[in-house]
């Protein structure tokens, strides 16, 4: 088998000391990112992608680092939702119903460990999907011509548009946002400064990483100085770390399940890892039937929504290394750091930098034994750190944060720009506009610029040629379908989320 | 329905026709492709003004803004951070760092005796870190060398 043996050399990749000390630091940085609410994986990349730029290290390493980071969180946001019904990211919301149900029954630690298990097959699963499907895809991809791709980003913004948030109005408004934030600069066509009001320092365009960490992270800043309140938070006692034989065989259909339907929906652009959770955790629901006690600390209710978060998040790398595109927040952050290392993602990637992607799979699957290997004795470490005081912690991450901006350019104006940002994320979370199809927009507005004019130049203006092709044809309308998508997810998901809803004291974190 | 749930569809469809306007300007001497650097400008200013009339005619009812104090506080965290943009090539990381970051977690309570002390640690933390561990660069500060 062919991608067997580059597997094999993948692992000379991933072994080699360098790439092994990244991706266990990353794992245990995302593990810890994940954990706490309102840091989040996107800031962690964000605010490392200029320190691996000042260090040199090669791309692959670059990568399975961030990305060490990017799955590692997909683990650690179950700790504080288990133990403290305050979820770390978005996508585990869900696992709070039966999570911290069992918390309060005495067995958090059958729910932590149970977290750690499905997250663990979840994340091993999507990575044989990844190494399967991935060169099938770049395969068939590298028939897309300019207005192929077109139709392809246009699908991309629809779905995140229409998935991210509760409107789709508001959605489209957030991408239109972040298109308007990738116009300003130099126009790479005509040489005419679009949108620079003179200032010399904006010629060059946005840079994503200082309106990524604006956008995020000081809004989040902003956004916590809401609730000052000096008390800590107090962790339940959680027992033993441990799962018994029968409660592992009960999952274990449920996880498999979990995983398979994660990785599908993270392929899609836009629906990502809450989305699985929900779908994954109502059709664990149904398949139980009278059997089941979800919601009052069943233990497959940890099970599902687990295993598939983690295998949407690998999901998600598919379309973002095999065509470019990223459907998410996070993943766009991702495209955008490997466009900066050079590193043009899309069907060509597999062949012309075996070392990369297949060093960054093998990476994967060590990642993951050592979140598997580490998360259950390390919880203990894990939890204390959740009690750490908020005017440390918060201040600490924004002083990081501006370590990283300033990186970027050197400059104090991308400072200023930054906090400029930051108060328009804060009004937008207020007004309820999604903040990650702003980051989508930015990142791949310019190439869905250049693909439409590309097209439309062969085509002497023509229109047409944008709908020629049944890709392209079969592209549109799955933009069009994105759009009616989130109706039906809803109805089959319903009784979950008005469960979730009442049950978070907190409310929902942003999806990423 | 008071003015002020209106304000963001207002502020939007002016962002919009703004937007048009500028773009508008977008004149090359000749035309290198067929589409030219307006249409991206001029669909984006479409969306905000479409979706800016809706949220004007009808505003999200579930939105709404903190109460005063958190406000200020936000707003005094804002004013620290632009401060700090201003200040870091003067006075340096090390000054401005431990400014910004005593004045942050004041504003999230902790006592003066507790914060200035954690500050200056982290600055010099990430001085150590950055600058001498991974060669980053961070400024010294102008007055220090003058």
């Amino acid at each position: 088998m062919d991608s067997l043996g580059h597997l094999i050399g993948g692992f000379g990749v991933a072994l080699q000391p360098l790439n092994l000390l990244l991706v266990l630091g990353g794992v245990l940085v995302g593990t810890f990112i994940g954990m706490l609410p309102g840091i989040g994986p996107i800031n962690a990349i964000a605010i490392l992608i200029p320190v691996t730029y000042t260090t040199g290290i090669p791309p692959e390493s670059a990568l399975i680092l961030l990305v060490g980071i990017y799955y590692g969180s997909q683990y650690g946001n179950s700790i504080s939702t288990i133990l403290l019904n305050v979820p770390g990211t978005a996508s585990a919301v869900v696992t709070a119903l039966d999570g911290h149900a069992m918390t309060k029954q005495g067995r958090g630690g059958p729910a932590l460990a149970m977290s750690a298990v499905a997250s663990f097959v979840g994340g091993t699963v999507s990575i044989f999907g990844l190494v399967l499907f991935a060169p099938v895809l770049a395969g068939w991809a590298i028939r897309f011509g300019p207005a192929e791709y077109f139709a392809l980003m246009v699908f991309a913004f629809s779905a995140l548009s229409s998935f991210s948030g509760d409107s789709l109005l508001r959605g489209l408004a957030s991408t239109a946002i972040g298109l308007w934030l990738a116009t300003v600069g130099l126009d790479p066509h005509s040489a005419i400064p679009r949108y620079t009001f003179g200032q010399i320092e904006l010629l060059d365009g946005m840079d994503f990483v200082v309106v990524t960490i604006g956008l995020f992270a000081v809004s989040e800043v902003l956004l916590l100085l809401e609730e000052t309140g000096r008390g800590r938070e107090a962790a339940a006692s959680y027992g033993r770390v441990m799962l018994s034989a029968k409660e592992l065989t009960g999952s274990a259909w449920t996880m498999v399940r979990g995983s398979v339907l994660g990785f599908l929906v993270g392929v899609l652009p836009g629906a990502g890892g809450t989305i699985a959770s929900f779908l994954a955790y109502s059709t664990e629901e149904r398949i139980a039937g009278e059997s089941g006690r979800f919601g009052q600390g069943d233990i497959r209710g940890v099970a599902a929504p687990e295993s598939a978060n983690n295998a949407a998040a690998n999901g998600a790398l598919i379309p973002l290394l095999t065509l470019g595109v990223p459907g998410s927040g996070t993943t766009a952050v991702l495209l955008g750091a490997l466009l900066g290392l050079g590193i043009t993602p899309g069907p060509l990637l597999i062949e012309e930098r075996p070392d990369l992607f297949w060093g960054l799979a093998a990476s994967m699957y060590l990642g993951n034994v050592f979140l598997l290997v580490l998360n259950l004795p390390l919880v203990g470490v894990f939890v204390r750190a959740l009690t750490l005081p908020r005017w440390f912690l918060i201040p600490g991450v924004a002083a990081l944060a501006f370590v990283a901006v300033y990186a970027v350019n050197g400059s104090s104006f991308d400072l200023g720009l930054m906090t400029a940002f930051g108060v328009l994320g804060w009004s937008m979370r207020k007004l309820d506009f999604p903040l990650a199809p702003v980051v989508l927009g930015l990142v791949l507005g310019p190439l869905m610029e250049k693909n439409l004019r590309r097209a439309m130049a062969l085509s002497g203006g023509d229109a047409g040629v944008l709908f020629d092709s049944p890709i392209a044809i079969t592209l549109w309308g799955l933009a069009v379908a994105s759009l009616l998508a989130p109706v039906a997810i809803r109805t089959w998901t319903k009784s979950v989320t008005t469960d979730v809803e009442s049950a978070l004291p907190r409310g929902t974190p942003d999806e990423l | 329905m008071r003015l002020s749930a209106r304000m963001p569809g207002i502020v939007l469809t002016a962002a919009g026709i703004a937007c048009a306007g500028e773009a508008s300007s977008f004149d090359v001497a000749f035309l290198t492709d067929p589409v030219g650097p307006k249409a991206l400008p001029l669909l984006v200013a479409a969306i905000f003004v479409v979706v800016g009339l809706h949220e004007a005619v009808k505003p999200n009812a579930s939105s709404g803004w903190p109460n005063r104090a958190a406000t200020a506080r936000a707003g005094a965290a804002t004013t620290a951070f632009l401060l700090y943009a201003l200040l870091l090539p003067w006075f340096g990381f090390f000054s401005s760092t431990t400014l910004v970051v005593t004045a942050l977690s004041r504003l999230f309570g902790a006592p003066l005796k507790h914060s200035a002390p954690a500050a200056a640690g982290l600055a010099g933390a990430l001085w150590l870190l950055f600058v001498l561990g991974l060669g980053l660069p961070l400024p010294v500060g102008e007055l220090w060398i003058l």
